[in-house]
């Protein structure tokens, strides 16, 4: 359940290498030190996933990262995530929105054809997003109902969202798979990706080039993708050369990586967002003063070293710190123990009780997290107690309804995200409780606005009211931690699922 | 034959009522398969919805009797997500049984040679040695000693794969990469066992009738295997019996470490997803080959006391 939630979210952020690099050239994939890219070779990657959660269907909730791993290389999304802007093409080669932001035209890219030889039509992809739209919901193609996906033309298909919404784009990155219309058996794998399912088996699979793909033939000759149970076993893997990538291993592994000269680490920064939750609304924390002391009580290159292992950066109390509308204008908030205790002391907070912060084992550090944080809060005189909760009774009886717990996001490219995920006062996942009109009317304003000036003034609107009085205490971001052969070049850099995108990657010898 | 029939009630009866526990014990944890399947964002309707195809809203005692018939059938019905549970354990079970058949043959060889050399050289060099090393290897879980092989082993001597990986039958891809699996789960039993192979030898061998032998001038080799380790084999057999169960505990752990293709990480899953009828079914494999193993231990003491009483 866990991986669910994460994946679901995860997956709205990434990369696609071809495009960033072609577009932006801003070296958002691992250099190329290996010298000129070559064709051929195998990749042999690793992922982590439960051998008894394994999916084949595109559509479905998928709990697995290797089995996304194998959707990605296999189906084209509509758009897939970029630095900046930080949405870029896929399978749709653009797209274009009326005034209101409301009714968005995406084109399909010329040349696309399905991996039986047949083009991808208009009819496919509307086909193919309103089952997603039926079996995984709204959450995935933000319509109101399937009839607003429909298609224009032969190569063309317009969706209509209830309200303005600058954001579709975005929140169509990767997931939002094609395949041929009323397919029913997904085992075979057709899909119009880069890469064509030559063999599958109980979570293992082994791919091949797609010389057709619109995108530009790849240069590896085949992937293969194996799950791994536990990062453990991944890194032993690599450590042992039975596998060339492993992917989101983890610090330990990229601690012991760091010490051979035959492995590169490649850090992804912006992966995950471990962030303590304090509710707005009600109980210890709803005054503002309060949530600034505890804000303020954080060490946070201290959490960045404890937690992370040193892998990650300081963060601001703002979520979304990889957009390309982050403020880095509003200073940097540090620890001030003086300050702290005045604020805790005018707001007239009990110290004298103890408060329990509610945690569960999900991201890595999660829980040292937490523990850390309550070390630190002792200097300003507020005594908490870390309970560490399973994570599907965390889901149940905390997430949503306590006043201090520690949640973890990816999609961490982009500001819109969190507001309307957890922030806006109309979201069923308002984790702090947040009500707050101002930043209500920022948040339609972006919605509203599109790319430019305005948008990025809402944005910053947003981000202030967050730093200012938001619920979060963001005090850092972790990396993702890939470990890979000194031999594998062009890598994709981004956090969170943009991981996926391997067609620009290549072998030197 | 009565008294074998009465066994087999026995423990059948202890089978299910060991199933009916995992349905209960399950079933107390919080969280359910529905929400574990559909995630976060499934609102109640659908959970609801969900709950109902799975049959979460019916009562306990009949969940677990409509499953429970099924399973007796040969049909272990779906998981959560739709699977079939025969599919998966057919595509798992047979590497758990391969990978924990090989590591009790490994064990049954090496503790009755380390035992019967122990006990028939209770001073020498290897008494010494076995005295000690017997006595770590029982107190190491696996987990540790399979990270210690894979840290000699793989990373530092590169000898052997660190992980295993399958061929598209499903099966390891080379036989090599058994090796450490297969040691991480032998050793520990190993030790335990030349411990209980020696004991029961130095047992069998104060018997009377060994002793006659002896002073008959029966050459050592003719009394040890004639007249010592018949009388030893009861004791013995039931060691190694109890060894399976543990093996297969030992197995899930191992299997994790080494990725092997097995069924321990799918139990792990299958406990987070609450999937009942998944864990029921790994449950009712397994308690099912732990009891064939008994039951045979069972016979052999019974062949090795024939007449005795």
């Amino acid at each position: 359940m866990d991986l669910n939630r994460r994946q679901l979210f995860k997956a709205g952020l990434g990369l696609s290498a071809i495009l960033a690099i072609a577009a932006c050239g801003d070296g958002s994939s691992s250099d190329g030190s290996g010298g000129s890219p070559q064709r051929g070779g195998t990749l042999r990657i690793g992922a982590i996933g439960k051998s008894s959660k394994t999916e084949r269907d595109p559509h479905a909730t998928m709990s697995n990262e290797s089995d996304f791993l194998i959707m990605s290389l296999i189906y084209d999304p509509l758009t897939v995530p970029g630095t900046d802007p930080n949405v870029a093409p896929r399978l749709a080669s653009k797209w274009e929105s009326d005034a209101e932001q409301r009714n968005w035209t995406f084109t399909i890219a010329e040349g696309a054809t399905f991996h039986d030889g047949r083009p991808v039509t208009a009819d496919d992809v509307v086909w193919s997003l309103r089952r997603l739209r039926e079996v995984a919901g709204e959450t995935k193609v933000p319509v109101s109902s399937v009839d607003d996906i429909k298609p224009v033309g032969a190569n063309a298909v317009v969706l209509t969202c209830a309200g303005p919404n600058s954001q579709l784009p975005l929140l169509l990155r990767l997931m939002t798979f094609a395949a041929p219309k009323g397919t029913t058996d997904f085992t075979k794998g057709i899909g119009s990706g880069p890469f064509r399912l030559e063999s599958y088996n109980n979570g293992n699979a082994r791919l091949v080039r797609n010389d057709n793909w619109h995108g530009g033939a790849p240069l590896l000759d085949a992937v293969e993708v194996t799950l791994f149970e536990s990062p453990e076993s991944m890194a032993n893997a690599i450590m042992a050369g039975q596998i060339d990538v492993a992917s989101s291993v983890g610090a330990v592994a990229g601690r012991t990586a760091e010490a051979r000269s035959d492995l590169q680490v490649i850090r992804r920064p912006n992966d995950v967002a471990i962030v303590i939750a304090m509710r707005t609304s009600d109980g210890p924390f709803a005054d503002p003063r309060v949530r600034e002391a505890l804000r303020l009580a954080v060490d946070r290159p201290a959490m960045v070293a404890q937690v992370l292992s040193g892998y990650g950066s300081v963060a601001n109390d703002i979520l979304g710190t990889a957009d390309p509308t982050f403020d880095s204008s509003i200073a940097q908030r540090k620890r001030n123990v003086d300050r702290a205790k005045q604020l805790l002391a005018d707001a007239k907070f009990d110290t004298g009780r103890t408060y329990p912060l509610v945690t569960k084992q999900e991201a890595a550090g999660e829980v040292e997290s937490a523990k850390v944080f309550a070390s630190q809060a002792k200097d300003i005189g507020l005594n908490i107690e870390v309970v560490v909760q399973e994570a599907n009774a965390f889901y149940d009886d905390t997430w949503l309804k306590a006043p201090f717990y520690t949640v973890n996001w990816g999609t961490n490219d982009s500001v819109m995200f969190f507001a309307s995920k957890v922030m806006s006062s109309r979201t069923k996942w308002n984790e702090t409780g947040f009500k707050d009109a101002e930043f209500d009317k920022a948040y339609a304003d972006a919605l509203a606005a599109p790319a430019g000036a305005k948008f990025t003034e809402a944005s910053k609107a947003i981000q202030q009211i967050q730093y200012d009085r938001g619920g979060y205490i963001v005090w850092g971001m972790a990396d993702g931690i890939d470990v890979a052969s000194r031999s594998v070049q062009g890598l994709p850099k981004l956090g969170g699922y943009g991981r996926v995108q391997l067609e620009r990657v290549w072998l030197s010898s | 034959m009565i008294a074998l029939t009465g066994l087999v009630v026995r423990r059948l009866g202890l089978l299910i009522a060991l199933l009916a526990v995992v349905f209960v014990v399950v079933d107390l944890l919080p969280g359910n398969a529905a929400r574990a399947v559909l995630g976060r964002d499934a609102g109640a309707d659908r959970i609801a919805a969900k709950e109902h195809e799975l049959g979460l809203d019916r009562p306990l005692p009949v969940r677990f009797w409509n499953w429970f018939s099924g399973a007796a059938t040969g049909d272990f019905g779906t998981t959560a997500r739709g699977q079939s549970v025969n599919e998966l354990l057919a595509a798992k079970f047979p590497q758990t049984l391969l990978l924990a058949s090989v590591a009790m043959l490994a064990t049954v060889v090496i503790s009755l040679l380390c035992g019967l050399w122990w006990s028939a050289r209770p001073t020498g060099f290897t008494a010494r040695v076995m005295q000690p090393s017997s006595a770590f290897v029982i107190a190491v879980p696996e987990f540790v000693v399979a990270t210690l092989l894979v840290l000699v082993f793989s990373l530092w001597l590169d000898w052997l794969p660190a992980v295993t990986f399958t061929d598209r039958s499903g099966y390891p891809a080379s036989p090599e990469m058994l090796i450490l699996p297969v040691a991480a789960l032998a050793i520990p039993q190993a030790g335990w066992n030349s411990r209980v192979v020696r004991g029961a030898l130095i047992d069998a061998a104060a018997a009377p009738h060994v002793e006659s032998a002896v002073l008959n001038g029966l050459p050592e080799r003719t009394v040890l295997l004639r007249h010592v380790l018949p009388f030893a084999l009861p004791t013995i057999a039931t060691s190694f019996a109890t060894s399976v169960g543990t093996l297969f505990g030992g197995a899930l752990v191992v299997e994790t470490i080494f990725n092997y293709p097995g069924m321990g990480a799918m139990v792990a899953g299958s406990v987070s997803d609450r999937d009942t009828a998944l864990v029921a079914a790994v449950v009712a494999m397994t308690g099912t080959t732990i009891m064939c193993v008994l039951l045979l231990a069972d016979a052999i003491r019974a062949w090795a006391n024939r007449g005795r009483r």
